[in-house]
C-alpha cells in the first residue's frame, strides 16, 4: 500500500516536471493548443469524480463551464475585476449550479439524470439569449485580450498554458486527496450498490450532493479559463454538443483514470480542432483519399475515429495502461 | 539519462528560437513567390453549408496562380473549419496567423465568429479583409478597429429595403415577421422597422424562433391567425424551408418576402412552389442556378474555374451552388485590392487598397454593381436587385438599389 502510494507520488512529480518544462519544447501556438487540452482536462477530472466515482452520469457538464465562463466574461467586462480572480469565483458559482441540479440526483439515476442533465445543457443556451442585457445575448461579450500580468516575461500563450496547467495540477491533487480516502471509497460504494452502500449507514443525498458540486466547481473552473484563452463569450462557444464530446472524452481517457483522461482531453481536443490534420494522417492508409474541407466531412471523421478509438480500448486508455503496466504494479504491490 | 535527454531537447528549442530571431524582418506571410491568407469557416455542424463559400474562394486563387498569380506570386489559402463556434474561430485564428503566419485573414464567415477575432487582430495589426457577415459594425466602427472591413451589404439595410417596397407597392399591408432570434434576425427586423418608416404599425404580428428549435411550423401557425397579407422569413436554411412548407399547409396565402442568406435557388426548388412563386428577395452576385444567366460570361468563367480548379468530387449540382459563386466574387475582389497594394506588398498597403476600392468589372456580381470603398466608407457592396421567384428560378427585376449604410 505504501508503496502504491510513492508511485503515485512519483507519477505526480513527474507529471509536474513535464507540464513546466513543455513550453520549452513546443512553439507558441502549441503551448496555448495544451493550454486548451488543459481547461478540458479539468472539466474531465470532474466528471471522472462524478461519473467514475459516484456512477452519476451527466450530459450537462457543457452548462456548467458555460456558467464558469459567463461568470468570468460578466465580471470583467463589466464590471473590471482582474480576469484571473474570477476564475475561483466563477468555479463557486457554477459549484452551487451544481449543488442545486444535485438535488434531483438525489432521487434520479442513470438514465434518467443523464436526460436531466442533457435538458440543462440544451435549455441553458435560452438564458443569455433572453436576458441579452445582463449576458450579452448572441453578440456575446469580447473580453481584454489575453494579456501576461504581473509583469512577467513570458507570452501571453505561455502564460496561460501555466496557468491552466498549474490549476489542474493542484485541482488534480485534490480530486486524487479526495477519492482515495474515505469519500473516494463512499462515492465507489454507493456507484456500486446504492442499497448496500445505504444500509452501511452512508448518508447517499449527501455525498451524491457533494459530487455534484464538486463536479460543477471543476467544470466553472475550466470554462472561466477558456473564457479568459478566448477572449469572447456568447452561447455558441460553449455548444450543446460540448457535454457530449466531454463524456466521450471520458470514456476515451478511462472513467477513473485521472491521468488517461489527459489522453482523452488531448484525442477530444485534436478530433474538434485538428480535423484536417486528422485527415492527412488516414489518408497515409493505403487506398484511403479523404477530403477534409468537404462540408461536413469532420463530422464523419470524428464519429468514425471515435468509434474506432473505443472498440479498440473498450476501457478507455487508463484501462489499456493498467493493463499494460498491471503484471508490473500487482507483483511490486504484492511484495510490499 | 533522463537528464541528459531533456537537455537535448532544451537546447534543441533554444538553436530553434535563435535561428527564428535571426530572420530577417519582412512582411509576414509574404515571399517572393507565395502571399499567405487564412480564413475560418464551417465545415461541420449545422451551418457547413456555407463553408462552399471557401471552397469557392480556393478555386478562384488556384486559377489565379494557374495565371501567374499576383505580382508572380501564388495564393496560398488555408481555411480551417470552426463548426460556426466563435471558441474555434479563436483558436483557428491564433493558429493561422502564429502558425501558418499568413499575412490576411479573409472572408471569415459569421457575425459573432468575425467579432471575437476583430479586437486581437487589431491589436497584432492583422487584416481582417472582407468578412463573410452582414452586421454593419464591421464596415462602421473603423476608428477603432482599422484593420477590419465588411463586404456583403448589412443584414439591417437589407431589411430597410423590404420595408420601403412594401410601403411604395403593397396596399393596405398587414406584416407578419418570423425571424431567428439571434442578432442576424433582429437586424433583418430592425432594418424593416426602419424602412417601413411611419407605416410601422403594419407589422401585425412577429415570432421569434431559437436557431437551435427543431421546427418553426407552431410560428407560422400563430403568424397566419394575425390575418396578415405579407410575410417576412427571415430565417436560415431549413426554418425557411419549414416556413415555406406550413404556409402551403395551413393555406395562407400572404406576398412572402424572404431574406437573401436563406433563399438559396436549391433550397427554393424545393419547396411547395405553390407558396414560393411569387416571393420576393434581394440579389447582388449572379445566382448560377438562374436561366438568366446561363450565357453569361461571368457564370460560364464561374463553372469553368470550379470545375478545373474545385477539386474532384465537383459536379452537376455545385456548379449551381450560389455559395461558391459568393466566394468567387470576394476572391475577386481580393485580388485586385493585392493588385492594387503593389508589387512591394504590406499589410498598411493592402488596407489601403482595399479601403480604396472602385472595381467596376467584378464577373460574379450583377452587371452595373461597382464595388466601391473609401476609407470612412467601408462597405463594399452596396448596390442590390429586388428579384422575384417564379417558374422555379430568380428573376431581378427592376433598377439597381443603393443603400447607404450607417
Amino acid at each position: 500500500m505504501r508503496l502504491k502510494l510513492g508511485l503515485e507520488v512519483l507519477g505526480l512529480l513527474v507529471l509536474a516536471l513535464l507540464i513546466a518544462v513543455m513550453p520549452r519544447l513546443v512553439d507558441n501556438f502549441t503551448a496555448y493548443e495544451m493550454a486548451t487540452v488543459g481547461m478540458y482536462f479539468i472539466a474531465l477530472l470532474g466528471l471522472s469524480i462524478l461519473t467514475g466515482y459516484s456512477g452519476q452520469i451527466s450530459l450537462g457538464h457543457g452548462a456548467f463551464m458555460a456558467i464558469g465562463g459567463y461568470t468570468t466574461a460578466i465580471l470583467s467586462v463589466d464590471h473590471g475585476v482582474r480576469d484571473l480572480w474570477t476564475i475561483p469565483i466563477a468555479g463557486l458559482v457554477a459549484g452551487v449550479a451544481g449543488l442545486i441540479v444535485g438535488v434531483p440526483a438525489l432521487r434520479l439515476s442513470g438514465l434518467y439524470l443523464a436526460l436531466i442533465t442533457f435538458g440543462i445543457a440544451v435549455s441553458f443556451r435560452q438564458i443569455p439569449i433572453k436576458f441579452d442585457h445582463f449576458f450579452g445575448g448572441t453578440t456575446g461579450k469580447v473580453l481584454g485580450l489575453l494579456k501576461t500580468p504581473f509583469g512577467l516575461s513570458a507570452t501571453p500563450e505561455d502564460w496561460i498554458y501555466y496557468l491552466t496547467w498549474g490549476i489542474a495540477f493542484v485541482l488534480l491533487v485534490v480530486a486524487w486527496l479526495f477519492v482515495r480516502g474515505k469519500p473516494g471509497r463512499t462515492l465507489k460504494a454507493i456507484r456500486d450498490s446504492e442499497i448496500a452502500a445505504a444500509s452501511s449507514g452512508i448518508s447517499i443525498a449527501r455525498y451524491k450532493m457533494i459530487a455534484f458540486g464538486m463536479s460543477a466547481f471543476y467544470a466553472g473552473v475550466a470554462g472561466a479559463l477558456y473564457a479568459i484563452a478566448r477572449a469572447y463569450m456568447n452561447p455558441d462557444v460553449f455548444p450543446i454538443i460540448l457535454s457530449v464530446y466531454l463524456v466521450a472524452a471520458l470514456a476515451l481517457g478511462g472513467i477513473d483514470s485521472f491521468v488517461g483522461l489527459i489522453v482523452g482531453a488531448t484525442i477530444i481536443y485534436v478530433l474538434i480542432n485538428r480535423a484536417d490534420d486528422v485527415t492527412g494522417w488516414i489518408n497515409h492508409l493505403p487506398g484511403v483519399s479523404l477530403d477534409s474541407k468537404r462540408p461536413g466531412m469532420p463530422d464523419v471523421i470524428f464519429g468514425a475515429v471515435l468509434i474506432l478509438v473505443l472498440i479498440t480500448l473498450r476501457t478507455g486508455v487508463g484501462g489499456a495502461l493498467r493493463r499494460a503496466f498491471g503484471p508490473l504494479t500487482t507483483r511490486l504491490y504484492s511484495r510490499s | 539519462m533522463v537528464v541528459r535527454a531533456l537537455l537535448v531537447c532544451v537546447l534543441a528549442a533554444a538553436v530553434v528560437v535563435a535561428a527564428a530571431g535571426a530572420r530577417p524582418l519582412a512582411t509576414p506571410g509574404v515571399t517572393a513567390n507565395e502571399i499567405k491568407i487564412g480564413s475560418s469557416v464551417p465545415l461541420s455542424g449545422e451551418a457547413a453549408i456555407a463553408g462552399s463559400v471557401a471552397r469557392g474562394i480556393d478555386a478562384y486563387f488556384n486559377y489565379v496562380n494557374a495565371k501567374g498569380g499576383v505580382f508572380g506570386r501564388k495564393i496560398k489559402f488555408t481555411y480551417l473549419d470552426d463548426g460556426y463556434d466563435p471558441g474555434r474561430a479563436v483558436n483557428n485564428t491564433i493558429r493561422l496567423v502564429q502558425q501558418e503566419g499568413v499575412f490576411a485573414m479573409f472572408s471569415s464567415l459569421g457575425t459573432s465568429n468575425n467579432l471575437a477575432v476583430r479586437k486581437l487582430l487589431n491589436d497584432a495589426k492583422v487584416p481582417q479583409l472582407f468578412v463573410s457577415a452582414g452586421a454593419t459594425t464591421f464596415g462602421r466602427d473603423y476608428k477603432k478597429y482599422p484593420w477590419t472591413i465588411g463586404y456583403i451589404p448589412p443584414y439591417s439595410e437589407e431589411g430597410a429595403i423590404y420595408g420601403r417596397y412594401v410601403v411604395q407597392k403593397i396596399k393596405k399591408p398587414k406584416i407578419a415577421v418570423l425571424y431567428q432570434n439571434d442578432d442576424y434576425g433582429r437586424d433583418l427586423y430592425s432594418g424593416l422597422q426602419l424602412g417601413l418608416g411611419k407605416k410601422r404599425s403594419a407589422i401585425v404580428a412577429k415570432v421569434a424562433y431559437d436557431p437551435t428549435s427543431t421546427d418553426v411550423q407552431p410560428q407560422v401557425a400563430q403568424l397566419k391567425a394575425s390575418k396578415a397579407n405579407v410575410f417576412m422569413i427571415f430565417a436560415f436554411g431549413k426554418f425557411s424551408l419549414q416556413a415555406f412548407n406550413a404556409v402551403s399547409r395551413l393555406g395562407w396565402k400572404p406576398q412572402i418576402f424572404v431574406n437573401d442568406v436563406s433563399s438559396a435557388s436549391a433550397l427554393m426548388e424545393i419547396v411547395p412552389q405553390s407558396a414560393a412563386n411569387g416571393s420576393i428577395s434581394i440579389v447582388f452576385g449572379k445566382d448560377p442556378a438562374a436561366p438568366i444567366w446561363r450565357k453569361d460570361k461571368g457564370i460560364r468563367l464561374f463553372q469553368s474555374i470550379l470545375k478545373q480548379y474545385g477539386g474532384n468530387d465537383i459536379g452537376a449540382r455545385d456548379l449551381k451552388n450560389g455559395f461558391y459563386t459568393a466566394g468567387m466574387a470576394t476572391a475577386y475582389t481580393l485580388v485586385d485590392a493585392l493588385k492594387k497594394a503593389g508589387r512591394n506588398l504590406t499589410r498598411e498597403g493592402i488596407m489601403r487598397a482595399a479601403t480604396h476600392l472602385n472595381e467596376k468589372g467584378n464577373p460574379f456580381v450583377l452587371p452595373g454593381i461597382v464595388v466601391r470603398t473609401t476609407p470612412n466608407s467601408r462597405f463594399p457592396i452596396t448596390q442590390v436587385k429586388l428579384q422575384r421567384w417564379s417558374k422555379k428560378a430568380w428573376r431581378p427585376f427592376g433598377k439597381l438599389i443603393s443603400i447607404n449604410p450607417r
